[in-house]
């Protein structure tokens, strides 16, 4: 036990980064230090990256083929419709998306939908139930929902060829639909295979008015009376979280948080949430080091300003004990390119989730190559294809094993790697992406 | 080298126009909590499905040697715990059929006769559910245009993987030939009637899409010299 800035504590060997810039312990718990200036504020955005720039990536034929299927939907406009523009995956992917399908010549705008905090309590409530956790739906929450639906669908224009809505918070701006105008699609990005009975009824009659829905994952689907498809959610292989990085870079990053990179590096990244079960991952990996030597990073956030996310972090801290090999590092939003070359700096990456709409963490892990190891829940197992592309486990005692396997077996490890990052060429790039909205914009041109 | 030999070639009749194709995948109604479940679907799901389940998933994971041949061999053993009836549905090549109807009535054929054996099988609730799902195809061009024995090598060469499956893999469907477009290119109208049959004997279960690819060009590679 140490003491650090009048404080007692009980962790003394953990780093925990903090985007304050307070001062945090040093890996070897030797003395105090301060976050690198470069991740307390935010870095400008780089400028979006061009179609042409993935042909080194996915191959000229494959960017070739973008183009022939954007050809007969030229001039056809798509308009994307969700609830946020800045933070979580979708607004992550609608800001590649849309620059791409509009290079593409298939002009492509983005609308947020706006509303108070009333509303936004409502569709957080909704999205927890959707996903299967217990909620009373009372007439006020379905009043407020009608409401600030009803007010965005008179301040909005619908007059795309697609509009594309995404998640259930605007989902009733679908009474704009007209007989034989636009196409209307609900892009569904959370898992509905278990949903709560009340809330999916009460939004069921608008999902039954799209002419199509998408989902991420075949097992999240509902019986509807519209097509559905199945889009993977995607990453950006030219993003500051996925380019690929001078050893520079990497090494400097590593230094900086303490992460020792001549013994093996076992790496978590993700929120701090209970359902990422980043205290099994301490477990699994206390577990594993009675028999290989490794480091334990678990990186992410959402300690910082989600009181449930440091009450999580606070649980880590308490099940890593005093280990100096446990490393935890609470980062800003902005931290792309440190997770990057985190990442990168890893042996093997692990995300061993108990409810996992789709794991795109896991994603970045495997187009980097790296062998992983994660929980076979949600869209897990369509990433992880058990023993190609990674492994899957059902345990704390089934991830340790897995831990100690993979260190131990490099040639099994280097291999499912690889076939992991073709796994995600093939399937899980943005380019993929941009693919399927084009055969989806055909297809529905033609029914 | 090759242009010099290639002057021993015939001069093919007809270009070889390299396509490819791409794939939208339909959530289909249909699901399988039970190998007996598995059994019922299997005879009234659409051909897109047999097609997206065999076929199609091929493609999605060219990219694996070993270890992957379809997705009813991959529920049987991932969520149904079922090793004997997988090594009967993995041993499926696809290019053994012309036609979904044929590779359906095989594929429904081993899962009844595995049923009929191991009875207690059929109504075991699987790990997770099978989902149907089917395919919506798309064939597009590629740059590619093959006048000669040369160009074909350097298309093979260049086009996307996709192309390979499509021309190789896919082709059985259309032409309902037990051949693909390529050899049968190499056979009618560039005279390499040996080279079209050696690319009908790739094993392509034990390489990736990317060894077939250099498979084929080896083999042509030898018949210029």
């Amino acid at each position: 036990m140490k003491t650090l800035e009048n404080e007692t504590v009980e962790n003394a060997d953990i780093v925990e980064a903090k985007p304050s810039g307070s001062a945090v312990r040093a890996a070897d718990g030797k003395g105090e230090r301060r976050l690198p200036a470069s991740v307390l504020t935010p870095p400008a955005p780089p400028p979006p990256p061009h179609l042409d720039d993935y042909a080194s990536i996915i191959g000229q034929g494959q960017v070739d083929a973008l183009r022939f299927l954007a050809r007969e939907l030229k001039g056809k406009t798509i308009q994307m419709v969700n609830s946020t523009s800045v933070g979580g995956g979708v607004a992550e992917i609608l800001n590649r998306l849309v620059p791409l399908l509009s290079e593409l010549e298939v002009p492509t705008s983005w609308d947020v939908i706006t509303g108070g905090n009333d509303f936004f309590e409502v569709t957080k409530a909704f999205h927890n139930a959707l996903h299967g956790s217990p909620y009373e739906l009372t007439e006020a929450a379905r009043q407020i929902f009608l409401m600030y639906n009803e007010q965005n669908r008179e301040r909005m224009q619908f007059d795309a060829d697609m509009v594309v809505i995404h998640d259930p918070q605007p989902v009733g701006l679908v009474r704009s639909k007209e007989k034989g105008s636009a196409h209307w699609v609900w892009r569904c990005h959370i898992d509905l295979s278990n949903p709560n009975q009340q809330v999916w009824e009460f939004l069921r009659p608008f999902v039954d008015q799209y002419d199509a829905a998408i989902f991420s994952s075949q097992s999240f689907a509902r019986q509807l009376p519209i097509p559905q498809y199945l889009f993977y959610p995607s990453i950006d292989p030219l993003s500051e979280k996925n380019k690929d990085l001078e050893e520079s870079v990497v090494q400097k990053v590593c230094d900086e948080f303490g992460i020792d990179r001549s013994r093996p590096i076992v790496t978590q990244v993700s929120r701090f949430d209970r359902l990422k079960d980043p205290v099994g991952v301490v477990h699994a990996y206390k577990l594993a080091k009675k028999y290989v030597d490794c480091q334990l990073v678990l990186a992410g956030g959402g300690a910082s300003d989600d009181p449930e996310g440091a009450a999580v972090l606070q649980e880590v801290k308490e099940a890593a004990g005093n280990d100096p090999d446990i490393i935890v590092l609470d980062l800003p939003p902005w931290c792309a390119l440190e997770i990057n070359a985190i990442q990168r700096a890893s042996t093997l990456v692990v995300q061993k989730s108990l409810r996992e709409g789709f794991g795109l963490t896991l994603t970045e892990a495997l187009w980097k190559g790296k062998p992983t190891i994660a929980g076979a829940v949600g869209g897990i197992p369509n990433q992880i294809i058990h023993k190609l592309t990674g492994v899957l486990v059902h345990s704390v005692e089934g991830c340790a094993f897995q831990i100690r396997y993979l260190l131990t077996h490099p040639e099994f490890a280097r291999r499912i790697g690889t076939s992991g990052r073709e796994h995600v060429k093939e399937n899980f790039l943005i380019t993929t992406n941009v693919k399927r909205w084009l055969l989806l914009g055909r297809l529905l041109q033609k029914s | 080298m090759l242009e010099r030999k290639n002057n021993g070639f015939r001069k093919p009749g007809k270009p070889f126009y390299f396509n490819t194709s791409e794939h939208l995948l339909r959530i289909g109604r249909q699901k399988a909590h039970t190998l007996a479940e598995l059994l019922e679907a299997l005879e009234t799901c659409p051909d897109d499905c047999i097609f997206q389940h065999t076929f199609r998933t091929l493609q999605e994971h060219h990219f694996i040697r070993q270890g992957f041949s379809n997705d009813f061999a991959h529920w049987s053993i991932t969520a149904c715990h079922e090793p004997a009836l997988a090594e009967q549905l993995a041993s499926l090549d696809v290019r053994d059929f012309t036609s979904l109807d044929s590779l359906r009535g095989r594929v429904t054929e081993i899962v009844g006769e595995f049923l009929s054996e191991h009875p207690a099988s059929g109504p075991r609730t699987a790990h997770e559910p099978f989902y149907f799902c089917a395919s919506e195809l798309v064939v597009l061009p590629t740059a590619f245009v093959a006048d000669s024995v040369a160009s074909f090598i350097e298309g093979l060469k260049q086009v996307p993987v996709h192309s390979i499956h499509h021309h190789f893999i896919e082709a059985r469907l259309r032409l309902h030939l037990m051949s693909n477009d390529f050899s049968q290119w190499l056979e009618e109208e560039a005279g390499l009637k040996e080279a079209g049959e050696r690319f009908e004997r790739i094993d392509i279960y034990a390489n990736t899409m990317e060894g077939v690819r250099q498979l084929m060009t080896l083999i042509l590679e030898q018949a210029a010299q």
